[in-house]
């Protein structure tokens, strides 16, 4: 580390990796809610809301971490200001504490959802973006003031790279892409064609953006790389990540009320979606193999690695299998999609994170060397769980689609009966990842600690 | 390619493709509302409903959501909005071992939410759900007169027989033990709530003489 403000980054992981530790808590719950409902005080979609609005918020966490981190390193200075990253984060914490508090009233009493100025004051209902209009208000703020310091320090020096135009212009592309969810619509057609403005140009635009500019940057710490190549690629992959990913926001057009264009338009785009990612595979197989000289952070560059395949496998190869107009007739809203979005998420984004935590946690607390082992245990357990429950959950997609889709069962009877042994054995994997997730948060919370003092 | 003309290319192309989504948003917000019913008050009542249950945490509509419980998009093509009431309102009297739990709608709100699902309903969703292609296997050749009735009218929307069907109701596949007696169908399916209090399912009385006859024949033969 070479500049002291980059130590604020510790504050983003620690925060992260204990927020993913609870999602993967309240992730166990739900699979077992799948068999026993009432397993649990609070009901599934209050469970469901819990898993994946950690799981939002800790990659977003994540990546403001790791930019906190990169920003100096690439202007070559100190943050332009550290009081207002620790105000930033400190208010987030806050923010989100509070929104979970409200998820929990709600989830005990649906009836403390109430309306105020025209919003609900606990829980929007709108899946992933729940968190009701007056924390979308702070969240935006919070985002903006983590902009405004990382561009003024950019201005201190005015060394505009590559890796930091693209992350500060994914960064900025995200916010935006907020701002579609956070007005009423009395037209359910309508909600559901910006909610998916949201979600769509998030994961398959703007957090590509962001995942092609750390692997560039990982590449280039972990193996010397010269930028200029990285840099090349990186435009290149970005550019046809946002070629097909624009319009490819037309797969989630097909049924919901739209025109019916809209088939052909997601149908062609959604379809060349992988290509972009297969080609950040080979963007780490080619820089690592070119690398003369031994790596020193081997689990820093395995995990990067790792981020780059299972992108690929999880949004490029179990997206497109149901991307075409065809086949999502009948998968559409099927547990095909739960496993999708478990091993795209996994893949592209917890991978990704995790990647640039192991590159950059070393050097943030000022050590070379370090025990690696811990690192490839988290990563193998949480892999090899994930890779089951996807499976399983692939399985049970499958079922449901003949059964139900094609030959007309029930859908409870399906789930209750055909089904129920796939929820026994996610459950089980789920156990196999919190083991996983376990030995990380220990090892990024003590990683180095030992070696420095 | 030198580096600046992939950043060029990677900047401008983007902002083409999103000059071509936005044109594409707003040929296409020209063209919802001929293919949904009006947006009613209380349908827009019904939808606030939905958002404040957090309906969507367990239910999917239009295919997306959650996948823990049955989408909701042409719920009411099969059901009756009177059925469908009385469970929202308390799942568990109607099936014991409902995955749904009491969320303490009051009638209002269910009648709103009744208006808002009979609204996504009519929505021209390009064909979707499909219908299931494999489902006529089920209508065995030999089907009688009171069979093919059960089927049209679509009891099978809420009762099981041999493991197909679904399962709002009782499974039907041993009721003619059950219940052996065919004047006790007849009566039942005119006006269940007289034979069996509370029940929930949706009266029959439009049927003729003649086709409630069948049906109770057919059902006698489930032993
Ligand atoms: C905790 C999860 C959960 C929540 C929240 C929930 N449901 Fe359900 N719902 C279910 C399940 C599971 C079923 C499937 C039938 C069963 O198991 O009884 C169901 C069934 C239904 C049915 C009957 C469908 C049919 O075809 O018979 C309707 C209608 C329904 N829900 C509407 C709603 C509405 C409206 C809301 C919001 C006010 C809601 N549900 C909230 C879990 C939930
Ligand atoms: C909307 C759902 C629904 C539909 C459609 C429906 N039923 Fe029912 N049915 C129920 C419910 C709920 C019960 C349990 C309450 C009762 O017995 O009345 C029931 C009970 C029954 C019973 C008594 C079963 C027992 O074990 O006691 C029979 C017989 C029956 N239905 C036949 C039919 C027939 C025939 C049709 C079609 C003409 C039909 N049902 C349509 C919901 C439905
Ligand atoms: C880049 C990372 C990606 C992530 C994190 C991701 C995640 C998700 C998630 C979570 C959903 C479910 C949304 C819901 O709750 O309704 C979803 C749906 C979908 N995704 Fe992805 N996805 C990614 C990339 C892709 C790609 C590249 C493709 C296609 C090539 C794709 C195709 C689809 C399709 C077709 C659906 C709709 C499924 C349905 O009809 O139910 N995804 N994705
Ligand atoms: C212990 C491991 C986990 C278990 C048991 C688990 C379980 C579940 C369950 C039961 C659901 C609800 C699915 C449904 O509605 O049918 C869900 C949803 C979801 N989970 Fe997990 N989860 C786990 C880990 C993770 C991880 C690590 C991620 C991120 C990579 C993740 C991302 C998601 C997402 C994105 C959804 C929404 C799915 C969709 O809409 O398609 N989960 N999870
Ligand atoms: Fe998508």
């Amino acid at each position: 580390m070479q500049y002291q403000s980059q130590k604020i980054a510790l504050n983003f992981y620690t925060a992260a990796v204990l927020l993913f530790l609870v999602q993967v808590l309240v992730g166990i719950i739900a699979a077992l809610q799948f068999m026993w409902p009432d397993f649990f005080i609070l009901n599934f979609n209050t469970i469901r809301t819990l898993h994946i609005n950690a799981l939002v918020v800790w990659l977003l966490l994540g990546m403001m971490g790791a930019t906190y981190y990169v920003i100096p390193e690439e202007s070559e200075t100190e943050l332009w200001s550290v009081p207002l990253a620790q105000l930033q984060f400190w208010a987030t914490v806050l923010a989100v504490s509070l929104v979970v508090v409200g998820y929990i009233i709600m989830g005990i009493n649906p009836q403390a959802n109430t309306q105020i100025f025209g919003t609900l004051l606990l829980n929007e209902g709108r899946e992933y973006i729940e968190a009701p209009r007056w924390a979308d208000i702070l969240i935006v703020v919070s985002v903006l003031l983590f902009l405004l310091n990382c561009f003024m320090t950019v201005l201190k020096t005015k060394k505009f790279t590559a890796v930091q135009g693209v992350l500060l212009g994914g960064l900025t592309f995200l916010a935006l892409m907020y701002l579609p969810g956070m007005f009423y619509t009395n037209s359910m057609v309508k909600d559901q064609f910006w909610w998916w403005w949201v979600v769509h140009l998030w994961v398959e635009g703007s957090w590509e953006l962001i995942a092609a500019a750390l692997l560039a940057f990982m590449l280039h710490k972990l193996l010397g790389t010269e930028v200029k190549v990285l840099a090349k690629w990186m435009y290149i992959e970005v550019g046809l990540v946002l070629f097909t990913g624009i319009l490819g926001l037309g797969h989630h057009y097909y049924w919901i009320g739209t025109p019916g264009y809209w088939l052909w338009v997601g149908g062609i785009f959604s379809s060349l979606e992988p290509i972009p990612l297969l080609l950040m595979v080979w963007d780490a197989f080619r820089t690592t193999r070119e690398t003369r000289g031994v790596v020193s952070n081997r689990v820093g560059l395995y995990l990067t690695v790792s981020h780059a395949i299972f992108n690929f496998v999880g949004a490029g190869l179990w997206g497109v299998v149901h991307t075409l107009p065809q086949v999502n007739k009948w998968t559409h809203g099927t547990q095909v999609t739960t496993a999708h979005g478990h091993l795209a998420f996994y893949g592209a984004y917890v991978l990704l994170i995790v990647a640039m935590m192991y590159v950059t946690i070393p050097s943030l607390r000022g050590v070379k060397e370090f025990n690696q082992s811990k690192g490839y245990q988290a990563f193998w357990w949480m892999t090899i769980s994930m890779i089951f429950i996807v499976i399983t959950i692939t399985g049970a997609g499958m079922v449901q689609t003949y059964l139900e889709r094609l030959f007309g069962l029930d859908y409870v009877a399906v789930k209750a009966g055909y089904n129920l042994w796939f929820w026994i054995f996610r459950a089980i994997f789920g156990v196999g990842f919190l083991v996983g997730v376990l030995i990380l948060v220990v090892d990024v919370l003590t990683l180095g600690k030992k070696a420095a003092a | 390619m030198s580096n600046n003309a992939a950043k060029h290319l990677f900047i401008w192309g983007s902002v083409l493709c999103f000059v071509i989504l936005i044109v594409l948003t707003v040929d296409t917000m020209g063209k919802l509302d001929q293919r949904a019913p009006e947006i009613t008050a209380e349908v827009d009542e019904g939808k606030k409903v939905w958002h404040k249950y957090d309906c969507i945490g367990c239910h999917t509509i239009f295919g997306n959501g959650s996948y823990f419980a049955p989408d909701m998009t042409k719920v009411t093509v099969r059901k009756p909005t009177g059925y469908l009431k009385k469970f929202i309102m308390n799942p568990r009297a109607i099936k014991p071992d409902s995955a749904m739990p009491v969320l303490g709608l009051t009638d209002k709100e269910a009648d709103n939410l009744m208006a808002f699902l009979d609204w996504t309903s009519k929505v021209d969703t390009n064909g979707w759900p499909p219908a299931p292609i494999l489902a006529s296997a089920r209508m065995d050749k030999t089907a009688g007169a009171g069979q093919v009735l059960f089927y049209r009218y679509d009891c099978a929307a809420c009762h099981e027989i041999g493991g197909m069907g679904g399962v709002a109701g009782p499974d039907l596949t041993h009721v003619g033990s059950k219940h052996p007696d065919m004047e006790w169908h007849i009566r039942h399916l005119r006006s269940p709530e007289t034979v069996v209090p509370d029940s929930a399912m949706p009266s029959f009385d439009h049927l003729t003489d003649q086709e409630l006859k069948e049906i109770a024949e057919y059902m006698i033969t489930l032993k």
